[in-house]
């Protein structure tokens, strides 16, 4: 589905991202972590094209990401980024329409279908009852599962998610992390939360002063290790006893502070 | 906004700008019958030779002028608050106006008053000032919305001083031809004024309708617009340019009026919706049945003398608007 080979991208002097090399396949969900100003934005902005990478290569659906056409590409690729908030207030069921553009020329009316497939994502991302409510009334898991309905109206090959559990809630976190794998849509997702990463991620890609630092299963990334160098404080992993899955716990610098 | 609110709105503005139009043409110093005025429109003979010149040669160019600047302005307005995402854009945002007012001001002290004149200067000085913002935001300015706005609020100062400079040196009634022109009247507008201006607003209608969902999309940030496909630059470029040709247009027609770009999108956005298709044509409908009647009480509130559109632009839709603002917290 997507595969970056030895990708850079500098912006002036610096480096931003150095020799990044993966592949998403059909189906998975890869979560891209690491520290503040470690590159995990700037990646996604080169998968959406926002940046040009400087050298290596990015393919799309076997290829080439600079082959596509502006609007051909955002028929393949939607990006669900920080919660915009419109200018003007507008409904629940206007922004989820936007998500039509790429679908529609010039003078091309919408038909019943389209209405019909608006309602369909409204719908499975649980907003049908709030078609008609204004956006500036949603709560911010609301909003973020409208952002997620927009992108499903694109009906997109590959989903970008820029931090989607950001400044939200517990249950959610939770909620938006489990819609986005119910969708079955193969996804590439900015995370903060490691947990979360280790809860959701088929695969984690771990960035280092834009340097990929480690790319596998949460078993093979999140390893004290792995993490202890990148994060720069002391962290215990270990294994969720229901749940099967590795669960970390940094520690003060100076833990007989909290003793 | 309910749909059948939307439907509503756009039937109601629609009789009333029909009715008032009407009343428009039967309207001024020689009164003439509804009846009379509209055996006159149906092409039938009866009403006298003068009214029929009257309302053929002097009302009805006039009265049509004045639902195109209405309309014109409007969405203008209406493109350029979303294309810039700045509820305070207007038509005259790039120093149109005072462009317009430094040709004009050109044109009448070194030229001879001459109104063909006057309107040829003020449409090369809008275009002028346009050209300067656009020059001045050529490359990497152009990225952001924010540079272009000052840009404009720059160029418009200093083509304004430029303007004050040459009337400080010039004889002293220029000043005043200038000031009552640039402050708007429809009264030296005529069928070639309607002719000029009819194809600009109709091709700038069709333009903004044509990119309804890009603009619609440009609400929320330029980042998401680009993410759904929409080349934000080249969009935004398209529309300031049309824009900019629309409003040096009618600058050139009628000289500026004030206010009406900026406040009738925010009155549509309330009655009407704020999705582009709504917005653009609500504006047309409210814009021009706003400025008929602007109109009207300018010809016909005091004997003998007009009152300058702008004047009665800015007082009525100022205050117009601060009442909506504090009954329905616009």
């Amino acid at each position: 589905m997507l595969k970056l080979s030895a990708v850079c991208l500098k912006l002036g002097e610096k480096t931003v991202l150095n020799d990044i090399s993966f592949a998403l396949h059909n189906n998975e969900f890869i979560g891209v972590i690491g520290p503040n100003g470690a590159g995990k934005s700037s990646l996604l902005r080169v998968v959406q094209r926002s940046l040009t990478a400087n050298s290596g290569q990015i393919m799309l659906k076997q290829r080439a990401l600079a082959q596509y056409k502006t609007a051909e590409l955002a028929r393949t690729l939607a990006v669900v980024s920080q919660n915009p908030i419109p200018l003007f207030a507008l409904t629940v069921e206007q922004v989820a329409t936007m998500g039509l553009l790429p679908h529609k020329s010039w003078f091309e009316v919408n038909h019943s279908q389209d209405q019909h497939q608006v309602s369909q994502a409204l719908n499975r991302v649980g907003l049908a009852d709030k078609a008609s409510q204004l956006i500036d009334t949603l709560s911010g898991g609301e909003l973020q599962r409208l952002y997620i309905a927009r992108a499903l109206v694109q009906r997109p090959a590959l989903l970008l998610l820029d931090e989607p559990t950001n400044h939200l809630d517990v249950q959610y976190q939770h909620q938006v992390l489990e819609l986005v794998r119910a969708l079955g849509i193969p996804a590439l997702a900015c995370l903060h939360d490691l947990n979360l990463a280790a809860m959701y991620c088929d695969k984690i890609l771990l960035l280092h002063q834009g340097q990929q630092y480690a790319f596998g299963t949460p078993e093979q990334v999140l390893t004290t290790e792995l993490l202890q160098p990148v994060f720069g404080l002391a962290c215990e992993v270990t294994t969720h006893v229901l749940l099967r899955k590795q669960q970390v716990t940094f520690l003060p610098s100076q833990t007989g502070a909290l003793c | 906004m309910l749909k059948r609110h939307y439907k509503l709105a756009m039937w109601l503005s629609t009789a009333l700008l029909v009715l008032s139009m009407l009343i428009s043409l039967s309207i001024g110093s020689v009164s003439i019958t509804l009846l009379d005025t509209l055996t006159v429109l149906a092409g039938q003979a009866g009403p006298s030779s003068l009214a029929q010149t009257i309302i053929l040669q002097i009302r009805l160019p006039r009265l049509l002028c004045a639902v195109l600047v209405g309309a014109g302005l409007a969405i203008s307005g209406a493109i350029l608050q979303n294309a810039t995402r700045n509820p305070l854009a207007d038509p005259y945002l790039f120093g149109l106006m005072a462009g317009a007012g430094l040709g004009a001001t050109l044109v009448s002290v070194v030229l001879p008053a001459h109104i063909i004149s006057m309107a040829l200067g003020a449409f090369v000085g809008a275009l002028f000032a346009v050209v300067l913002v656009f020059a001045v935001c050529a490359g990497q300015h152009w990225r952001k919305v924010e540079y272009t706005l000052l840009a404009g609020v720059a160029v418009s100062f200093m083509l304004s001083a430029v303007s004050s400079f040459v009337l400080y040196f010039a004889e002293p009634f220029a000043a005043n031809r200038i000031m009552f022109w640039l402050m708007g009247s429809l009264s030296r507008t005529d069928w070639f004024s309607v002719l000029l201006l009819s194809p600009v607003v109709l091709l700038v209608l069709v333009l903004a309708l044509a990119l309804r969902r890009q603009l619609d999309a440009l609400l929320l940030s330029d980042e998401s617009a680009r993410t759904l496909g929409v080349n934000t630059q080249t969009l935004r470029l398209v529309l300031l340019l049309a824009t900019a040709l629309l409003t040096a247009c009618i600058v050139s027609q009628c000289g500026g009026i004030a206010f009406v770009g900026l406040m009738v999108p925010h009155i549509v956005r309330h009655y009407f919706g704020v999705t582009s298709v709504r917005l653009l044509l609500g504006s047309v409908l409210v814009g021009a049945l706003f400025m008929v009647w602007v109109d009207n009480l300018a010809r016909t509130v005091l004997p003998q003398q007009e009152i300058p559109l702008g004047v009665i632009t800015s007082l009525a839709g100022s205050v117009f608007f601060l009442l909506i603002m504090r009954r329905q917290r616009l």
